[in-house]
């Protein structure tokens, strides 16, 4: 039979999705493997020819400590800008390349290289250890393969980077980011210790405090400047001790940022705020170079402050200065501003030239056709616009007909020129290697398109026969998946997703508006509750549905400025939300009542009616105690400290589990407090109904407090929708556009900086990478969940053929638009965007196909049906 | 797999709508030789000029658009009395007779206005004049085209534009910023798309419950107002591109959507989809679809 066929289509098509997702991802995030080993000083004379500058190095992370934290005129960095003034500090913005999340800010602070994208999928499955740099060559291997000792204070993402490789180590995890200061006493109280001892010749801190005020409370936080302050204390702390103890005499203070932050305070995109953290070298022996700055300078929109180096500059910088060989996959430039610690201009030259050679290495690998030699002039560098590589190449060629030409390097008057020369074919093979494409496997790449392409052909049958329909809903499908996936080839399109859905949105109840006016009929009749034509609001929700659908979805679109070019612009929920405090307050305790009211009306129970109550009142309190730790700016003084004694102590924790429990037992309590005897297919929707409100309240919990009035605005939308006599494949369209406009409206994007990390440990106790996640997930994508479970109540009337044509539409409309994102990743590989913007999108889009579609979409509706 | 017609008013129907049995049959454009000259001469004298304008728009977008508003409401009022036919004046020779009849799309090419153009303020009952003579119209005809003229602009005004600024800003336009620009560009489409409507239907209750419903049948005069909207919609698409030019800010490509789409719509309302209407339900195939 064809129909039976058509619902095992839909089934494999499903099957066959995780394994398209898998098979593509394996070709797209390749593993790069780099070279083993340490690496060593081509002859032995090396390390007396540059005699080493320092014995010691500090080095003092402050996670998402972005430029202007430290340069600019609000900072509260008075001490550190102090010693810029006096030369003791060299400062400089860093560019933290894109995926700005610490693990691989680490890998390139420390290896010098440029970490793969996996590493941010790594970087949240923080328990991973695959991703070790224990046999890689790195400035910390390099210390200890010396027989140095090294010492680690901080985030333990260091440990796991590095197991076994510090002498004394204490680290805090990184990811309880609603505390703010225990973290960093936990580092602080060891720096008096360690400046004692003078064993170590490595000191390792990481402050998270500071990006944690960032991802919760924002970069313009009252919280900021003072953590500013407190790590200028320490600054000021550390560098008085090398000033005054006799151990530190010779020692390296590095002070930087691993990556920023964005106007959020959230980071793991590339705009300039993320990739802009603050890099200094400090030491009292700077003073003597005499570059005076200025400081503390003005704010720049574009936070480039000072010199702009790369990140992967510490590498070679600290290899120079410490004097061990740069290690092996470094990518950086040695920083010139510090060249002139060293007196004589052969030792320069010689700095420069080891570095340049580990660069050709790594070049040479890269490029097997180019032979870089002197002789073998294969091109013309006379010829103007040439290829990065070539540059590249020619000035090699340079350098080496100058250091022809000098006989050695011994002759004074061709230093300058000769530094000059060298340094050119340093940024050029930076440039040159950093741009350099990573090896996709092209083959798994077109396997795993060619697998979506046939989830796309399984569910094309039972969706056309739907679409073929006469009517426009089927074109309106049609059309937006068509104009969707050809805006996934469009960068700008990629990071404005958002203005897409509300554009289509807006289309949509225009059809909606002109289908209802046909008959502006009550159409609610007894399902609904107490739907009768005689209430005004359903008169008014049936006459005018669709321009309250207009109305609402305006206000919905301007909750959460999001997306990229206008992310910085003022809307409801940073901006106007926080400055009326009574609105915003009087709007959420709305939402929780009205949740309640939803709860308790479905049956007349009182102990059933004190259980909502109980519960609600208990998640309500809960999210007081959160808006309390987390922004309280949002709560009135008056409030807010009674609250704060009142709920201080650990029993956060236990209140969250209190609540998360009293609301999963709502459902089987409903079916036992419910007396009647009720015919099976009523207790289906009376036992769905339930289960969707108390999703509600869990999705209130898990959601950040100026987002929760958004929930009274999707209960309008859904006795709109209600109230409209909708056919299956509309009900499908409109699920399917809610949920991603939804995803949007609530701050998403398509950047992995606007992961919401804020509710993502509600409850939990010690840090499991499957909880974290499924909290994460559903505190960022709330709205869609919401929206597929109202759907469903909205469904409940549907025959058996209307829901599998409900899953074939979602089916093709995920596979379709997978496909779409997977091609345009597969096409533009070589893009300039590629790992900013469609790598990203990328992983949205398996988080929307294998969490959204499969699990909560498919898996829910097999469940219910159950 | 065929869902079953939800509701008991979409059963399919061959004729065009005689569930609005009271609606106003398409609107042609007047037979004369003027009117059918003038009413191509007009959407390509509005996109050259809009064209040629078009630097100083981007340049300064604000007193653009303000210099623009009222040379553009005397060149549309100017084109409704040259080449339509004003509110009251009998469009069809047989309307007394069987309204229903005239509302199907057959009744194109028979429809010649007799020329004798009655106003029919407010809602006062229609007073029909039919047997006047046509030759005594002439000179009064312009006078009696200045009324139903001079009451568009004023409504287009007063009612459009407030309405037309809000439209805007629920599908998206600035809320707290670009006011001026918001109105400006709400005038604007308020000219290309209300004055005609006006002209042609004047204060007409069940027509403009038409409009309301988006149920008009096509003709010159909805299709530039349908057109207008949807080309203002798609004028949307170009904002979010990250190529930083001048013109794509907010107001412009609306503005130029919206000029694109009245003249494609009165193009296409008044010969291929004329007499067709939009219908959203899953009846019968006919007219377009907005997207």
């Amino acid at each position: 039979m064809a129909f039976l066929s058509g619902s095992w289509a839909i089934i494999i098509a499903n099957v066959l999705t995780p394994l398209a997702v898998l098979v593509f991802s394996s070709g797209f995030f390749p593993y790069k493997p780099l070279i083993p080993g340490l690496a060593r000083f081509e002859d032995d004379s090396n390390s007396t020819v540059v005699p080493k500058a320092f014995d010691k190095v500090i080095f003092m992370v402050i996670d998402a400590l972005r430029s202007d934290f430290v340069y600019s005129n609000n900072s509260g960095f008075l001490f550190t800008q102090s010693l810029i003034r006096s030369g003791a500090a060299l400062p400089f913005t860093a560019y933290a390349s894109s995926p700005t999340v610490t693990m691989p800010r680490l890998k390139a602070i420390t290896t010098g290289s440029i970490p793969s994208f996996l590493d941010v999928i790594l970087n949240i499955a923080e328990s991973d250890t695959s991703s070790t740099l224990a046999y890689q060559d790195t400035w910390l291997a390099q210390l200890k393969a010396q027989g140095e000792h090294l010492v680690m204070y901080g985030d333990d993402t260091w440990l796991k980077l590095f197991p076994g490789m510090f002498e004394r180590a204490d680290g805090t995890t990184s990811f309880f980011v609603s505390d703010f200061s225990e973290v960093d006493n936990n580092v602080t109280r060891h720096v008096p210790d360690e400046l004692l001892q003078d064993d170590w010749s490595a000191f390792i801190m990481h402050y998270l405090g500071l990006d944690h005020i960032g991802h919760k409370a924002g970069p313009q936080s009252p919280y900021m400047v003072t953590k500013q302050y407190e790590m200028d204390s320490i600054v000021n702390n550390i560098y008085t001790s090398m000033e005054q103890e006799e151990h530190l005499q010779s020692t390296l203070f590095v002070l930087c940022g691993d990556h920023g932050m964005n106007d959020a305070g959230n980071h793991g995109g590339s705009s300039v705020g993320e990739t802009s953290p603050a890099l200094l070298f400090i030491s009292p022996k700077f003073q003597a170079l005499k570059t005076f700055r200025q400081s503390p300078t003005d704010s720049h929109s574009d936070f480039q402050y000072y010199r702009t180096v790369e990140q992967t500059d510490i590498t070679p910088t600290l290899a120079g200065l410490l004097g061990f060989p740069i290690p092996l996959n470094s990518l950086g430039v040695f920083v010139p501003e510090l060249l002139d610690i060293w007196k004589l201009s052969s030792q320069k030259i010689h700095l420069l030239l080891s570095n340049s050679r580990q660069l050709l290495r790594k070049m040479k690998e890269t490029f097997p056709n180019h032979r870089f030699e002197p002789h073998s002039n294969s091109i013309n560098c006379e010829t103007e616009p040439l290829p990065d590589v070539d540059m590249a190449e020619c000035a090699w060629v340079q350098v080496n007909h100058l250091l022809y030409n000098s006989g050695g390097v011994d002759k004074d008057d061709l230093y300058p020129e000769l530094e000059s020369a060298l340094l050119r074919f340093l940024k050029l093979a930076q440039k040159v290697m950093g741009s350099a494409a990573s090896d996709y496997n092209l083959r798994n790449l077109l396997l795993g398109l060619v697998i979506t392409f046939f989830v796309v052909l399984l569910s094309f049958p039972t969706t056309y026969t739907l679409l073929s329909r006469p009517g426009h809903a089927g074109t309106f499908f049609a059309l937006s998946i068509l104009s969707y996936g050809g805006m996934m080839f469009a960068s700008s399109y990629v990071e404005e997703e958002q203005q897409f859905w509300n554009w289509a949105f807006t289309a949509w109840a225009f059809y909606l508006h002109g289908k209802t006016s046909i008959h502006p009929r009550c159409y609610t009749s007894s399902q609904h509750g107490l739907g009768n034509c005689h209430r005004l609001y359903e008169l008014v929700l049936s006459r005018y549905g669709a321009v309250a659908l207009l109305l609402s979805h305006r206000v919905l679109r301007r909750w959460n400025q999001t997306g990229q070019k206008f992310a910085a612009e003022p809307d409801i929920a940073r901006t106007l939300l926080p400055s009326h405090r009574l609105i915003f307050w009087s709007f959420v305790a709305l939402t929780y009542a009205d949740t309640c009211r939803h709860l308790s009306n479905r049956c007349l129970s009182r102990l059933w009616r004190l259980c909502c109550f109980t519960v609600t009142a208990g998640a309500f309190l809960l999210k007081l105690s959160y808006v309390a730790s987390d922004s309280p700016e949002l709560l009135p003084e008056t409030i807010f400290a009674p609250l704060r004694r009142m709920l201080g102590g650990g029993s956060v924790i236990i209140f969250t589990r209190l609540v998360l429990g009293g609301i999963i037992s709502l459902v089987p309590l409903s079916m036992y407090s419910s007396k009647t005897p009720q015919q099976p297919l009523a207790m289906g929707v009376f036992s769905s109904t339930v289960f969707h409100d108390a999703l509600t309240l869990f999705l209130i919990t898990q959601s950040r407090a100026t987002n929760i009035p958004i929930f009274l605005i999707f209960r309008l939308h859904a006795d709109i929708l209600a109230s409209m006599t909708l056919t299956a494949l509309e009900l499908a369209i409109t699920s399917l556009l809610v949920q991603y406009m939804t995803f949007f409206a609530f701050g998403g994007s398509n950047s992995i900086s606007s992961i919401d990390l804020s509710n993502a440990y509600n409850g939990i106790g010690n840090y499991s990478v499957i909880l974290v996640g499924i909290l994460t997930f559903v505190s960022n994508w709330a709205g869609p969940i919401w929206w597929v479970s109202a759907a469903r109540v909205l469904r409940l009337k549907q025959a058996q053929h209307e829901r599998k044509a409900h899953m074939a539409v979602i089916t093709f409309h995920m596979a379709a638009t997978l496909m779409s994102v997977m091609a345009a990743c597969t096409i533009l590989r070589a893009h300039l965007f590629i790992w900013t913007v469609f790598s990203p999108k990328y992983l949205y889009a398996m988080a929307w196909t294998i969490v959204n579609h499969l699990t909560v979409n498919l898996l829910g509706e097999a469940l219910c049906s159950l | 797999m065929a869902s079953p017609p939800p509701s008991p008013l979409t059963t399919p129907l061959s004729t065009s709508a005689p569930d609005l049995p009271k609606s106003a049959p398409p609107v042609p454009i007047l037979p004369s030789q003027l009117a059918r000259i003038y009413s191509v001469l007009h959407p390509a004298a509005l996109l050259s000029v809009f064209a040629a304008r078009f630097p100083a728009l981007v340049a300064d977008p604000v007193s653009e658009m303000a210099q623009q508003l009222p040379i553009l409401a005397l060149a549309h009022v100017t084109y409704a009395m040259i080449c339509l036919p004003p509110a009251g004046s009998d469009v069809s020779p047989s309307a007394p007779t069987s309204p229903a009849s005239t509302a199907s799309g057959s009744a194109t090419g028979t429809a010649t206005p007799s020329g004798n153009v009655i106003l029919r303020p407010g809602k006062v009952g229609r007073r029909r004049t039919r047997d006047s003579a046509a030759g005594a119209a002439g000179a009064s005809a312009w006078g009696a085209k200045l009324a139903p003229a001079l009451l568009s602009l004023t409504l287009t005004t007063l009612l459009a534009t407030p309405t037309l600024s809000i439209l805007l800003i629920l599908f998206g336009a600035p809320f707290t910023t670009h006011h001026v620009q918001t109105l400006l560009c709400a005038a604007h489409m308020a000219i290309l798309s209300s004055t005609a409507l006006i002209y042609v239907h004047g204060v007409d209750g069940p027509v403009w419950k038409e409009i309301w419903g988006c149920k008009r049948p096509g003709d010159a005069v909805w299709g530039g107002a349908l057109g207008t909207a949807v080309g203002a919609w798609l004028g949307a698409v170009p904002i979010p591109l990250d190529w930083d030019r001048p013109w794509q800010a907010y107001p412009i490509t609306i503005l130029a959507g919206a000029y694109l789409g009245f003249v494609g719509g009165t193009m296409l309302g008044r010969s291929l989809l004329f007499g067709k209407r939009l219908r959203f339900d899953e009846g019968e195939e006919s007219g377009k679809k907005v997207d």
